[in-house]
């Protein structure tokens, strides 16, 4: 078959138009003249005319070509006349509107950008651009267009850029993120790769990435966000008082720290369990606790103090109430205070394994040094050595100090080599 | 290389070995060895010194600290005492050695208990004391001690008298006067009164040697074994504490300084021990709070690893005695090779994976095969990468490319 000789607008459409990597047709530029009564033979025609590029990439000039018969949308147009229709047509075109079924006289040159065998029967012409899209997609459906698997038919969507790509810099994130939310790949401008690698390749992209989706994200949380939460909070907030300046200041005037949560939750109740829970926080250097005071009290407490920091914590939660738990921690802080500062008959019996440290005093080690220097005295003849000039005399002071450090810190090697030297003089050694 | 290995045996008669003979070694005749050493030799040294034909120590410092205390030392006030600790591997038993070994040739009474670990663990036979029911006895260990002690210190034990009367039993006893020779071979034919014998030998001892004709040393090796667990147990099958032991008890008495004219030496040992991690080494976690507390005041002395210096002379040593062979012959930048690898390796540790390396190499010379023996480095120290580069390249096995 012939095809028949092109209509020269279509032959400048085709020209004019945008054509992808494969030279597929991807947008024209629509010409929202109009010409009236160029091409009377085509006027009849109640088809569009239009480039219909089908699978196979063939380029079907509608036109009078094969003549088909007028389409039924195209019915009640027909017999207007061609003027009408024309700036109609037209009026259309200048929108840039898609139509449906729009019959469009050869005075416009409309352009059906289609690659998928849009029947003709169909009549579907689309009036869309665009813009940028990709040769990724493959000759998969485009705008607007229909893909038959099978029997049945799939309108398949436009797959639109993300929204990334439209995202200024500077934009205002809380409001991409205003509540806590799922990850959204394309709402959140960041090349994020999570996952197991492929093999000899990287961890799989953002675009459906369920491991991103699962985990729980702060994206509402950035610290703009957070200065708008506390600059609407302020308005239920008092002054800080001016007095309490540093940290210092804090913990002399207010040593116990009580901390309590509270729970809001979209739901029918307001009650949350978990809010009756009561910490309450205090050093033990801000109590008045002598020595023995603050062993017994260590001793009582057991797991709630914390070496290195000096901090009993107190955590209540055996009352329903919150006001009832922090009466009981304060409570218990009271009767823990008194208790320390008493003394039980019983607490003469503690022994060398309850001790918290070593004391050297009454000690095995103060008893096997006294004794060898008793024995040293006595093989040189020298008596009226009491136990107390030998505790006070400086070798006794240096081996005691040794031994303490030695207990106490553990052994290292300056512990043990000052405990060497210390034993080489007390037992007079020479090299 | 050669000057270091002549023999400075005369110098150790001369107890004259100073800070300039570090890093030598020096030779202990064979007959002299046997004498001295009936027992307490390490094991890998005893394989050496069959190899080698000759005995050779290397002076180290921590040996030549501990005999210049015991030099300085003053025999009037109570003995003592010193204790050896190190790394595992490191030398502490050949520092008791050496030491042990001066002492005898200055004509000392030299009380050497090879390894305690061996009286707390695996004894087959344990015997209610007859002297005190609480306590147990070990006759087989008894004995066996007995007669390495008799080997070495003949001379004491006919000059040493008792000054007590023992009675062994019903029938048998020692009167006062007796030389200490029939207390060691009663317990040496009565093998049930080995343990009480034992005892009696130390309790006499320690109240003779003040006297002052005689030196006494006691070493113990592995001492922590006194103060720790044992994994023996009674009939009824309850677990016996060391104290529950006659030989312990007694040596544990021994090793109080309440007695003066010696020294006592001691080692601790972790290789051997019981219920100790294997990375203890330091004084208090092998002796426990009741070993610290019974051997304090004591004199800690650190046995650290080769020093370069130490480490070349061993290595020249080796090379000496053919032992370590290169392909190449000397020039193998031995020496240099070793500083440009700057590797510092534990003494016995290195030298048995070198002779696993050559003993290998002998059998596989043999078979004509030249495949490399898979030399296994592990071990709780874990060598330098280097050190693998070096044995690797000494190893004479590695395959002749030309075939």
């Amino acid at each position: 078959m012939v095809t028949a000789p092109r209509l020269p607008e279509l032959q400048e459409c085709l020209e004019n138009s945008l054509r992808d990597a494969q030279g597929g047709i991807v947008g024209v530029s629509v010409q929202a003249q109009q010409r009236s009564g160029q091409s009377p033979g085509c006027s009849e025609q109640s088809r569009p005319c239009g480039v219909q590029r089908g699978r196979s990439g063939r380029v079907r000039p509608a036109g009078p070509g094969p003549c088909r018969p007028p389409s039924r949308r195209a019915g009640p147009w027909a017999e207007r006349g061609g003027a009408g229709m024309a700036a109609r047509a037209g009026r259309c075109c200048r929108a840039g509107l898609s139509c449906g079924a729009l019959l469009s006289p050869a005075l416009l040159s409309p352009a059906v950008l289609s690659r998928a065998p849009a029947t003709p029967r169909w009549g579907r012409a689309a009036f869309s651009s665009a813009p940028a899209v990709s040769g990724r997609e493959g000759p998969q459906a485009r705008e607007g267009s229909v893909r038959r698997r099978g029997r049945t038919l799939q309108f398949v969507r436009s797959a639109a850029p993300p929204r990334t790509e439209r995202m200024a810099v500077d934009q205002d994130w809380s409001s991409v993120y205003p509540t806590a939310a799922a990850f959204k790949p394309a709402s959140v401008p960041l090349p994020i790769r999570m996952g197991y690698p492929v093999k000899g390749g990287v961890p799989p992209p953002k675009e459906g990435n369920l491991e991103l989706i699962k985990i729980p994200n702060f994206l509402h949380l950035t610290p703009p966000a957070i200065k708008k939460h506390c600059a609407a909070l302020k308005d239920f907030c008092t002054e800080w008082p001016s007095a309490l300046d540093s940290d210092e200041k804090c913990e002399q005037h207010f040593p116990i720290e009580i901390e309590t949560v509270d729970y809001v939750s979209s739901g029918t109740s307001i009650r949350n369990p978990k809010a009756r829970v009561v910490t309450l926080r205090v050093k033990l250097s801000s109590l008045n606790l002598d020595d023995h005071a603050k062993k017994k009290l260590i001793k009582l407490v057991g797991e709630r103090y914390c070496q290195e920091t000096d901090v009993l914590t107190i955590t209540t939660d055996r009352c329903p109430l919150r006001r009832q738990n922090y009466d009981y921690s304060m409570h218990l802080l009271t009767v823990l205070y008194h208790e320390s500062w008493k003394t039980e008959k019983w607490e003469s019996e503690k022994s060398e394994e309850d001790m918290e440290e070593y004391v050297w005093e009454n000690s095995h080690s103060q008893k096997n040094a006294l004794d060898t220097l008793l024995r040293i005295k006595a093989s040189e003849n020298v008596s009226n050595v009491t136990k107390e000039e030998l505790l006070a005399s400086e070798v006794v002071k240096n081996y005691r100090n040794s031994v303490i450090a030695l207990k106490n810190e553990g052994e290292t090697e300056s512990n043990i080599s000052q405990y060497k030297e210390s034993v080489k003089k007390l037992l007079n050694i020479q090299a | 290389v050669q000057d270091r290995h002549s023999d400075n045996s005369h110098l150790a008669l001369q107890a004259k070995h100073t800070e300039q003979h570090e890093g030598r070694l020096y030779n202990i005749p064979l007959e002299e060895l046997s004498a001295v050493f009936p027992h307490g030799l390490p094991h890998r040294f005893q394989q050496q010194v069959l190899t080698f034909n000759e005995a050779r120590v290397m002076v180290r410092k921590p040996a030549l600290e501990l005999l210049a205390y015991l030099k300085g030392s003053n025999f009037s006030h109570p003995a003592v005492r010193y204790v050896i600790y190190g790394e595992r591997g490191t030398g502490k038993t050949m520092t008791l050695c050496h030491v042990v070994h001066y002492c005898s040739r200055q004509g000392w009474l030299v009380l050497h208990i090879p390894d305690a670990h061996l009286w707390v663990k695996n004894c087959k036979e344990l015997l209610q004391s007859s002297y005190n029911k609480d306590r147990l006895d070990q006759p087989l260990q008894a004995s066996v001690w007995l007669k390495n002690f008799k080997a070495s210190n003949e001379r004491f034990l006919q000059e040493i008298k008792t000054q007590k009367k023992y009675m062994w039993g019903k029938r048998e006893c020692t009167e006062e006067g007796r030389p200490l020779r029939e207390v060691v071979e009663q317990g040496l034919a009565r093998v049930r009164s080995a343990s009480d014998a034992v005892g009696v030998l130390l309790r006499e001892l320690k109240q003779q040697s003040h006297r002052g004709s005689f030196r006494l040393l006691v070493a113990v090796d592995g001492v922590n074994a006194l103060w720790g667990r044992s994994t023996l147990r009674k009939e009824d099958k309850s677990p016996v504490c060391p104290e529950e032991l006659t030989l312990v008890h007694n040596l544990r008495k021994m090793l109080m300084n309440d007695w003066s004219g010696g020294a006592i030496v001691t080692t601790l040992s972790q290789t051997g021990s019981l219920f100790k991690p294997s990375s203890a080494y330091t004084p208090q976690e092998l002796l426990g709070k009741e070993g610290f507390d019974a051997l304090d005041p004591f004199v800690p002395i650190p046995v650290p690893n080769y020093s370069p210096k130490e480490f070349e002379s061993c290595y020249g040593y080796y090379l000496e005695r053919r032992w370590l062979q290169h392909e190449k012959g000397q020039g193998w930048g031995g020496k240099r090779g070793m500083r440009v690898l700057g590797l510092e390796l534990v003494s016995s540790k290195w030298a048995k994976k070198l002779d696993k390396l050559n003993t290998d190499f002998c059998t596989h010379r043999d078979a004509q095969s030249f495949a490399v023996p898979s030399v296994s480095l592990q071990g709780p120290r874990t060598f330098p990468p280097c050190a693998s580069g070096l044995i690797s390249s000494v190893c004479p096995c590695t395959p002749r490319v030309s075939t």
